[in-house]
C-alpha cells in the first residue's frame, strides 16, 4: 500500500486516487440497494431477509447515499488541491514524465509473443497544468452541486411523492440520484487523467450514459425520456466521428497516447499520414468533440437535456460534460491540421450566434441559459480554432464557475417558486428571495463580462485572439465581429433573464415564492465568490495578468498567439465592454427601467422561436427519413414478387408445396393401378436385364 | 402324346400369369381380383412342378414347395373372403373402388 502511494515520487498517483474515490458511494449504493431489493421479496417468510431489509433503510430512499457522494467529492477536491500545490512547486518548463504520468498495459492485441509487432490498449494517468486546474474546477463545482442538490431533492428522499408534472405518486430516488451523480463525477475525472484516446473515448461513453440516466431521471415524463433519447442519439452521431479519428491514429501510429501523438506530430505533418487523412482524423474528433460540447449541427439536444433536474443541467449540460468536447479540442490541440482549426473556429461562430439569437426570445428560465451554454461553448471552440489556447481553455474554467451558479440560482428559483419555470409569471423575485437573487447577479455580471467579474478575463482574450488572427488573415474578419455581437447579446439576454425574474412586481399572484434553505443558498454564495474572483491576477484591470491564464499557459502546447493580438488588446477589450454594454443597457430599456409590458411578455413566435427550424428540418429529414425507410424497406422485404427477399423465400416454399401436391396425385388408392405400374416396372426391368446379359 | 418339354410348360405358366395379371389390372370385383390372385398363384405353382419334372437336380423340391404354396394359397383365399363378406356386409357391394375411407 505504501509503496502503491508513493506521492513523494508519483504525485500524480493522488489524481488516479482523486478520480476512483467517487466510484466508492457508486459501488456501494449499488450493493445495498441490490440487496435490498433481494431481501424484499423476501422478507414476509424469511426473518432474516426481513431484517435486512429494515436494516437497509426499508421502504425510504437510501438519504445516506447523498452524504456518502459528498464525503468521497470532498476527499477528492483535498487531494486535487494537494496535487495543484505540488504542481506548483515544480520547476519550470515541461513536467517531469516519471512523476507525473504512468501508464501500463491493459489489453494486448496481435501477437502474443514479446514482440514489436505487438500492439496494445493501453491504461494510465498524465498529469499537467491543464488536467489539474480541470480536475479541480471538475470536482469543486461538482461538491458544491452535490451540496445543493440535497435541498433541491430532498422531495426524492420522501417514500413517497407526487411528480408535479404528470401528477403521478412514485418512490422516492434519492439514492439512485446520488448513485448516478457519483458515476458520472468518476467518469468525467477519469476522463480529465486519461493519457490516451480510448481511455478518453470509454469514460467519453460514460459520462454520456450518465447523462442520459440524469436527463431521463424522471422517466415517467414522456418529455424527459425523449429527451434523454435524443441526447444519447445525437451523442452517438459525434462519437461515431470520434472512433475514425481513433482508427486512424491507430492504424498509422500504432499507439493511442496523447503525448506520443503529439510528439509525431511536433515537427508538423509526420510522413506516415497523408494531409487527407490527417484532415479526416481532425475533423472525425471534431464531430465527437461536437457532439458532447453541442456545436452545429449537433446542438439540438442540449436545450431538451434540460428536461433532468436543475442540479444536473448545472453539473453535467453546462459545467463540466459538455466542456468535456472543448478539453479535448485542447488536450489533441497539435493534432488538428490548420484547415481543421478553421473549421471548428467557424462552427463555434455560428454556434455562439445562432444559439445565442434563439437565447433572445426563450421564455423558460433553463432553456435561456441552455441556449447561453452552448453560446458560450461556440465561444471557447472559436477561441481554439484562431489559435487562443489558453483564452478558450481559460473561459472554459471560469464559465463552468459561472455558468453551474447561474443553473443553481434558476435551480433555486424553480424551488422557490412551485416548479415554476416560466419567466413570464416571475417579477419581483428580488424582494422574497434575496440571496439567489443577489448571486444571480453576479453570475449575470460574469458571463456579460463585465470588468474584474471572472468571465471578463477570458472573454477579453479570446476577443484579442479573435481580432488577431483576422487582423492576420482578413478574409476572415467574421471570426472576430461575429463574437462581438454575439458578447452583446449575451449581456442582453442575461439582464433580460435577471430583469424578467428578479425586478418589477410579481406578475403571477398564485406563485407564493420562498428563499431557499441555507443547504441551497451557501453553494450559491460560494460559487458566486469564485465566479467573480477565480481568474484574478495582478494588476487586476489586466485581463493578460490572470493567475488562473498563467497557470494554463505552463500546458499550452505551441504558442501561437499573434502578436497582434496582444498589440491590439485594448481594442477588442475597448469593444467588447461597449458591446456587451450595449447589450445590458437595451435589457434594462426595454425590461428593467418600467414593468415590461404585455407585448414583451407575448408567447415568442417565428424564426428564433422555432429555433432556427433546427429541429423541424431535422424531424422531417432524419426521423421521419428514417422511418419512411424503415417501412419502405419492411414493404419490400415483405412483398411477394421473386426480386425480394421475403419474396424469393416464399417461392421457394410454394414450389415445394406445389411438388408434393402433384406427387400426391400419384397415389390413387386404387390396387389395379398399382399392379398395372407394378406389372409394367417388372417388364421394364426385365427387358432391361435381356438387353443388358445379350 | 408326345411330351411338350419344358418350355411348353414355362410358355403355358407364362401365359396363365399374363391373364392373372390383367385380371387384377381390368376388374372392379373383388372376386374377380381372387381369381386373378389364383391364376397368378397356380402359373407359379405349374413351374415349379414343371421345373421339378425337367430338371434332375431339384428333385421334390419344385412339387414340396409347390403343395405349400397351395396350401397358403386357401388360407389367404379364406382370410380375402371374410373381408370381403364383411366389406359386402358394410356397402352392399364388392368394389374394391368403394374401399377408400382411409384414404387421405
Amino acid at each position: 500500500m505504501n509503496r502503491f502511494l508513493d506521492l513523494a515520487n508519483h504525485p500524480g498517483r493522488a489524481y488516479a486516487v482523486a478520480a476512483l474515490l467517487p466510484l466508492l458511494p457508486v459501488l456501494l449504493l449499488a450493493v445495498a440497494a441490490t440487496v435490498r431489493n433481494l431481501a424484499r421479496c423476501r422478507r414476509h417468510t424469511d426473518g432474516s431477509a426481513n431484517r435486512i431489509y429494515w436494516l437497509l433503510g426499508g421502504d425510504q430512499p437510501l438519504k445516506v447515499g447523498g452524504y456518502l457522494a459528498i464525503a468521497a467529492m470532498l476527499g477528492s477536491v483535498a487531494l486535487s488541491a494537494w496535487g495543484l500545490m505540488h504542481l506548483s512547486g515544480e520547476p519550470a518548463g515541461k513536467l517531469d514524465p516519471d512523476r507525473w504520468a504512468e501508464r501500463g498495459e491493459w489489453i494486448r492485441i496481435g501477437a502474443t509473443k514479446a514482440e514489436a509487432s505487438a500492439v496494445s490498449l493501453q491504461l494510465g494517468y498524465r498529469i499537467d497544468h491543464l488536467t489539474a486546474l480541470m480536475f479541480t474546477m471538475v470536482s469543486v463545482v461538482g461538491t458544491l452541486i452535490f451540496v445543493f442538490a440535497m435541498g433541491y431533492m430532498n422531495a426524492e428522499a420522501k417514500e413517497h411523492l407526487e411528480d408535479h408534472a404528470i401528477h403521478l405518486e412514485r418512490r422516492g430516488r434519492f439514492g439512485r440520484f446520488y448513485l448516478y451523480l457519483s458515476l458520472f463525477a468518476a467518469s468525467m475525472l477519469n476522463l480529465l487523467i486519461a493519457d490516451n484516446l480510448f481511455q478518453v473515448f470509454a469514460c467519453w461513453e460514460l459520462v454520456g450514459v450518465c447523462s442520459f440516466f440524469l436527463i431521463g431521471f424522471y422517466y415517467e415524463r414522456p418529455t424527459a425520456s425523449t429527451a434523454a433519447n435524443k441526447a444519447f442519439i445525437v451523442n452517438r452521431i459525434g462519437d461515431a466521428g470520434f472512433l475514425i479519428a481513433i482508427a486512424i491514429a491507430f492504424t498509422h501510429f500504432g499507439t493511442l497516447n496523447i503525448e506520443d501523438l503529439i510528439g509525431a506530430f511536433s515537427g508538423g505533418r509526420p510522413a506516415s499520414i497523408s494531409q487527407e487523412m490527417w484532415i479526416v482524423m481532425g475533423l472525425g474528433l471534431f464531430l465527437g468533440c461536437a457532439g458532447k460540447s453541442a456545436q452545429i449541427p449537433l446542438q439540438t439536444w442540449l436545450p431538451d437535456a434540460m428536461e433532468g433536474p436543475t442540479p444536473v443541467s448545472a453539473l453535467i449540460h453546462a459545467a463540466t460534460m459538455v466542456a468535456a468536447g472543448v478539453y479535448l479540442v485542447g488536450r489533441c490541440y497539435p493534432l488538428f491540421s490548420p484547415e481543421v482549426l478553421l473549421v471548428i473556429a467557424y462552427v463555434g461562430m455560428l454556434t455562439a450566434f445562432v444559439s445565442a439569437t434563439i437565447a433572445l426570445v426563450m421564455t423558460d428560465i433553463k432553456r435561456v441559459l441552455a441556449y447561453s451554454t452552448c453560446s458560450q461553448l461556440g465561444f471557447m471552440m472559436l477561441a481554439l480554432g484562431v489559435g487562443g489556447w489558453v483564452a478558450g481553455l481559460l473561459h472554459l474554467l471560469t464559465h463552468a464557475f459561472f455558468k453551474a451558479l447561474l443553473f443553481l440560482c434558476a435551480g433555486s428559483v424553480n424551488h422557490g417558486c412551485h416548479h415554476e419555470q416560466d419567466l413570464r409569471k416571475m417579477g419581483g423575485l428580488r424582494r422574497s428571495m434575496p440571496i439567489t437573487a443577489f448571486t444571480m447577479l453576479v453570475g449575470v455580471l460574469a458571463i456579460a463580462g463585465t470588468p474584474f467579474f471572472s468571465g471578463w478575463y477570458s472573454k477579453d482574450r479570446i476577443l484579442s485572439a479573435a481580432l488577431g488572427f483576422s487582423l492576420d488573415h482578413h478574409e476572415h474578419a467574421l471570426l472576430f465581429f461575429v463574437p462581438l455581437i454575439v458578447a452583446g447579446m449575451t449581456a442582453f439576454y442575461m439582464f433580460r433573464l435577471w430583469f424578467l425574474a428578479f425586478t418589477g412586481s410579481p406578475r403571477d399572484p398564485q406563485l407564493q415564492p420562498h428563499e431557499s434553505p441555507a443547504v441551497m443558498t451557501v453553494p450559491l454564495i460560494v460559487l458566486a465568490l469564485l465566479s467573480l474572483g477565480v481568474a484574478w491576477g495582478w494588476p487586476l484591470w489586466n485581463a493578460e495578468a490572470s493567475a488562473l491564464g498563467h497557470v494554463l499557459e505552463k500546458a499550452e502546447p505551441i504558442l501561437r498567439t499573434h502578436h497582434l493580438a496582444e498589440e491590439y488588446h485594448w481594442l477588442a477589450g475597448g469593444l467588447a465592454l461597449a458591446a456587451a454594454g450595449a447589450g445590458a443597457g437595451l435589457a434594462w430599456a426595454k425590461y428593467g427601467r418600467r414593468a415590461p409590458t404585455p407585448a414583451h411578455l407575448a408567447e415568442p413566435r417565428g424564426f428564433l422561436a422555432e429555433k432556427w427550424y433546427f429541429d423541424t428540418v431535422y424531424d422531417a429529414v432524419f426521423r421521419r427519413g428514417t422511418v419512411k425507410a424503415a417501412y419502405a424497406s419492411a414493404k419490400f422485404d415483405k412483398a411477394e414478387h421473386a426480386k425480394s427477399l421475403d419474396g424469393t423465400m416464399n417461392s421457394i416454399a410454394t414450389a415445394a408445396a406445389r411438388v408434393g401436391a402433384n406427387a400426391r396425385k400419384v397415389q390413387t388408392g386404387l390396387i389395379r393401378q398399382y399392379v398395372f405400374a407394378l406389372a409394367l416396372t417388372v417388364l421394364g426391368l426385365l427387358g432391361m436385364l435381356t438387353w443388358l446379359t445379350k | 402324346m408326345s411330351d411338350p418339354g419344358l418350355t411348353g410348360y414355362l410358355v403355358l405358366s407364362a401365359f396363365i400369369f399374363c391373364c392373372g395379371v390383367l385380371c387384377l389390372t381390368t376388374k372392379r370385383n373383388a372376386i374377380g381380383l381372387l381369381m386373378g390372385v389364383e391364376l397368378i398363384l397356380n402359373a407359379a405353382n405349374l413351374n415349379l412342378v414343371a421345373g421339378a419334372r425337367y430338371v434332375q437336380s431339384l428333385k421334390l423340391d419344385g412339387q414340396i414347395f409347390a403343395l405349400l404354396v397351395i396350401v397358403l394359397a386357401a388360407a389367404e383365399a379364406a382370410v380375402a373372403l371374410a373381408i370381403f363378406l364383411n366389406f359386402y356386409n358394410n356397402r352392399s357391394t364388392v368394389d374394391v373402388d368403394d374401399a377408400k375411407d382411409l384414404k387421405g
